[in-house]
């Protein structure tokens, strides 16, 4: 040891860090305008992103209406006044508002000019008036002052979306019907309210008339029957494997599985749906428990994962404290592990439930994408989900179902955010720190 | 696993034992040095040399202190555990019999002083007969003990040991022999009374002597002998731990 | 003449004995040098044994970890298992209450028994016999619960408390026991991790003794807590010495000689000596043993 030199020794080294220090520094700041520009990029592209859905999908959560004084006359409601439901739901309610839109503007008078007149309300307003009457039929004979729905070109022009300076070839409104318009926002027959329609209706080929309610029940039955049905398996199966299983070629196949199983595009799972639950077991078609079934397929491996993850985190020592102290093996993980990994566990299934929330292309394959109407009652009736109806809304050229198409995105990213809130807020919570 | 026998892990350690081993194996030539410079001051009657070994017992002082603080530092600082342990609490012990070794050796040289520094005329050499005899084997011994000490030659130190029967013979017989004169002639009385002491202490320095050489044999064997019957310690017995 | 107490050699008076000193190797070797003599030395068996342990071999798949060991634990003192890592002696006290069991591809081969009664055997179950054998970790592992509940775990899982006034009492007793009573008897809903290292390592010492075991297993028990808990700990295995065998697995070699009254040395597999503690660390017979003890090897 005396007679090795150091190599350094002969060396100023203080002199030699000194001079490498302001390469280092140099490579170091520059490492960090990189990372902070990434950042800037991604940052910008997220702000562009939400201020574009934002700005588009805002408006949707107004709704413009229109006021009209109706008559509800008996002669065109109930003509033979025997009040039966049957014959009020047959009523000719349309003949209520086109004769109150009449009264309003009587130079209107042309067939042309009136079909004009007319499409300045929404077609569901008919309907609107029979389910009020119906409700109530004490309405018969009285007159009343009724807020109809206006039609979606005239709620967007009311919202800023129709620019009166086009040549009027180009505006989706004419000149007489916006002069007519005018009128009724002068005597105050035109007013804006908050948009519940969106959220209670199912789709529709109107957009004022469409809503989202459809396919957020659809959703909400999907996403129980999911978790219902992935959670108690993943998390058996995640404890079996990580607990009991002995480590074999057997169960390192499996896990190997698994793990491919995670990363297996989700459309397979949408075939693998197809044919067995729909072609094979006969199930409903395009009914949440189908998806819920599809996507609980999907979801197993994630959470199969995450739970092993959760229960890899639990330190040994606590199971040898366990077994050492003569508990059994189920008693082990039973009382110590699973509570310790279970705020692991739920994290990871709320990730994946969200994920299975933003999912689309499986349920397609199993005809979650059919336009409907109703709003789903049981997870057996046909059903859409939020994704589904956010890309069958962006289909459609008008300009009230782009705003649809983004209100309803914003839906989605709210729950996506409220998902995993909890998931965050359920980890602090359960996760103690003794 | 590379297994080295001879050296410990920490070097430092085996410089702290060699450096205590050296100590005390210097104080035990120097000591050895007092005995015989004692021993010549008495055969040629020899004044200076004999004050030079009073004068010299210092020496042996000053390094049984700094033997001592080496041990203890030893024990404080590395815990020295089996054969180390022996060695050192060996070493600690043979250090304390040296010195008093040393403190004989004093003795003697100031009886020498007292003999010969005086208008008395000198005692006659009969008197002197058994101590030069008694010497010759009381400085064997410390030579053989020290020797044993140093090569840590536990059939060395048997050897010693067992000799120290050898040299209480002497004593007795000495002294059976010095009451004679003083009985056939009282004027020797005062000359005989010195002559006992300087016998005195050549039988505690065999007994010293006999001490180190039973730490030699506790080191070696990790065996106390002490306080036994010793006469055939055959490797045998010493074996079985 | 005028030599220096200093110098050390100093060849001025007697030199050839101190040139003889600085040469001469130290040959106060033990008994058996052989390095490759991986017979147990000294006596294995002690009266009134609490466990037997007779050529106990244990393999981790292919890796034979445990070489043919015989010994026996005494009742009412303490055995320490020393040695170098990775030589077995962790493995070897975890072959005592089948912790082993746990690890996949572990196989142990020989007999031990507790009272006469094998311990391997089919039908002896082994939550029962953890129940007999308790352990104590490297690492103090409590409960993520109250250290009430930590106490009370091993009672409830095997039933031994009758209402939750006995459970209470034993809860107490256990806590005395260790020492820990006076420190925590005011916050006994706590959590258990929140004490400190040494009180944890405590608490698992009381949650150890609370289902009334015959041994206690402690693998290196002090080596993650301070002197002074050390010393706690220590003192609480002089104590517990009364009532139970214990073994413990430690790779100081000073707390095996200030705890233990009997000391096993392990080497690579191999039970190379065993002995009285004074004798191993004063006198050990096998080479090995002594170059580990004084600390030699390269």
């Amino acid at each position: 040891m005396n007679n090795n030199t150091n190599p350094l020794a002969r060396k100023d080294t203080t002199a030699i860090v000194r001079a490498g220090l302001q390469r280092r520094y140099a490579a170091e700041k520059r490492f960090k305008w990189y990372g902070l520009t990434a950042i800037s990029i991604a940052l910008l592209a997220v702000v562009l992103l939400f201020a574009d859905i934002l700005i588009k999908g805002l408006p949707t959560f107004w709704q413009t209406d229109i006021r009209l004084e109706i008559d509800f006359a008996p002669q065109i409601i109930d003509p033979d006044g025997r009040r039966n439901p049957d014959d009020l739901s047959l009523a000719d309610y349309s003949a209520l508002w086109k004769k109150s839109l009449r009264q309003l503007f009587p130079e209107v008078e042309s067939r042309e000019e009136l079909r004009s007149l007319y499409a300045l309300i929404s077609s569901g307003s008919s309907l609107q008036l029979r389910d009020r009457v119906m409700a109530n039929p004490a309405l018969i004979g009285v007159t009343q002052n009724v807020d109809l729905l206006a039609d979606d070109t005239v709620d967007t022009f009311f919202k800023g979306g129709v620019d009166r300076e086009l040549p009027e070839a180009q505006r989706p409104l004419k000149d007489d019907q916006i002069a007519w318009l005018d009128k009724l926002k002068a005597e105050g027959k035109m007013e804006t309210r908050f948009n519940t329609g969106f959220f209670t209706n199912g789709d529709s080929r109107e957009a004022e008339q469409a809503g989202i309610g459809g396919a957020l029940v659809g959703s909400i039955f999907t996403l129980l029957i999911t978790l219902s049905l992935s959670f108690p398996i993943g998390v058996a199966a995640a404890i079996y494997l990580e607990e009991f299983a002995p480590y074999n070629r057997w169960t390192d196949i499996i896990e190997v599985n698994i793990n491919n199983l995670a990363a297996v595009p989700s459309i397979v799972f949408g075939l693998l749906g197809l044919a067995v639950f729909i072609n094979f077991m006969h199930l409903p078609r395009s009914a949440p428990l189908v998806g819920g079934l599809v996507l609980a397929l999907m979801n197993l491996p994630i959470m199969i994962i995450a739970s092993r993850a959760a229960l890899k985190s639990v330190p040994p020592s606590i199971r040898e404290a366990a077994l050492g102290m003569g508990a059994s093996k189920l008693q082990m993980v039973a009382h110590h592990v699973l509570p310790l990994a279970m705020p692991g566990m739920l994290t990871g299934s709320i990730l994946a439930m969200a994920h299975a929330l933003g999912e689309s292309a499986p349920l397609l394959m199993i005809g979650m994408i059919a336009f409907i109407v109703d709003i789903p009652t049981s997870p057996f009736k046909p059903a859409t989900v939020l994704p589904v109806q956010i890309y069958l809304w962006s289909t459609l050229p008008e300009r009230a179902f782009v705003q649809r198409t983004s209100a309803a995105i914003i839906l989605l990213l709210l729950f996506l955010a409220v998902m995993n809130a909890t998931a965050i807020i359920l980890r602090k919570r359960l996760e103690r720190r003794w | 696993m590379a297994i080295s026998k001879d050296e410990h892990i920490v070097k430092r350690y085996d410089q702290d034992l060699t450096h205590l081993r050296n100590l005390v194996l210097e104080m035990g030539g120097l000591v050895e040095d007092q005995v015989n410079r004692a021993m010549d001051a008495l055969d040629e009657e020899d004044i200076a040399e004999a004050r030079e070994v009073i004068a010299r017992d210092q020496l042996i002082n000053g390094l049984e202190v700094k033997a001592d603080e080496a041990s203890i530092s030893l024990v404080a600082l590395r815990q020295p555990l089996a054969s180390d342990l022996r060695l050192v609490m060996s070493l600690y012990k043979a250090v304390t019999d040296l010195e008093r070794i040393g403190d004989e050796a004093e003795r003697i040289a100031r009886m020498v002083v007292h003999i010969y520094d005086t208008a008395v005329s000198p005692p006659s050499n009969k008197l002197f007969r058994d101590v030069l005899a008694m010497a010759e084997l009381a400085k064997a011994m410390l030579h053989g003990a020290l020797d044993a000490l140093a090569r840590v030659d536990a059939d060395k130190a048997i050897a010693v040991a067992q000799s120290d029967h050898d040299l209480d013979n002497q004593f007795q017989d000495g002294m059976r022999r010095l009451i004679t004169y003083m009985m056939e002639d009282p004027r020797l009385i005062g000359h005989a009374i010195d002559v006992i002491f300087m016998l005195r202490s050549l039988e505690r320095i065999g007994d010293h002597a006999k001490n180190i050489a039973e730490y030699v044999i506790y080191l070696v064997k990790g065996k106390d002998i002490r306080h036994t019957a010793l006469p055939e310690p055959s490797e045998q017995t010493l074996q079985t731990g | 003449m005028n030599t220096t107490a200093t110098t050390i050699n100093s060849a001025t008076h007697q030199g050839t004995l101190i040139v003889a000193q600085a040469e001469a190797p130290l040959k106060t070797g033990p008994r058996v040098i052989d390095y490759n003599d991986r017979r147990t030395v000294g006596d294995i068996t002690v009266p009134d044994p609490k466990m037997v342990c007779r050529d106990v071999n244990v393999y981790y798949g292919e890796n034979h970890a445990i070489k043919t060991v015989s010994i026996d634990i005494g009742n009412r003192q303490v055995t320490s298992l020393i040695g170098p890592s990775g030589c077995g002696k962790s493995t070897f006290l975890r072959c005592l209450n089948r912790m082993n069991d746990t690890i996949p591809g572990c196989r142990v081969t020989g007999e031990i028994t507790i009272d006469k009664e094998n311990i391997y055997d089919k039908n002896l179950d082994v939550v029962q016999l953890r129940a007999r054998v308790g352990m104590v970790f490297q690492k103090p592992n409590p409960f993520p619960k109250s250290i009430f509940e930590n106490i009370a775990y091993g009672p409830h899982i095997h039933g031994l408390a009758a209402n939750k006034r006995e459970l209470g009492e034993l809860v107490e007793t256990c806590l005395i026991k260790a020492g820990l009573w006076e420190e925590v008897k005011d916050r006994l809903e706590e959590a258990g991790t929140g004490l400190s290292g040494g009180q944890q390592q405590r608490l698992c010492i009381a949650r150890a003794i609370s289902v009334n075991p015959e041994v206690i297993l402690m693998d290196e028990p002090c080596s993650a807590l301070d002197p002074i808990a050390t010393a706690r700990i220590e003192e609480l295995m002089d104590e517990l010495r009364e009532n139970y065998a214990i073994v413990i697995v430690t790779h100081s070699m000073q707390q095996a000689a200030r705890v233990s009254q009997r000391t096993a040395y392990f080497h690579l597999g191999d039970l190379i000596e065993v002995g009285d503690t004074e004798q191993i660390f004063t006198n050990p017979q096998h080479r090995l043993t002594e170059d580990y003890i004084t600390g030699r090897f390269g």
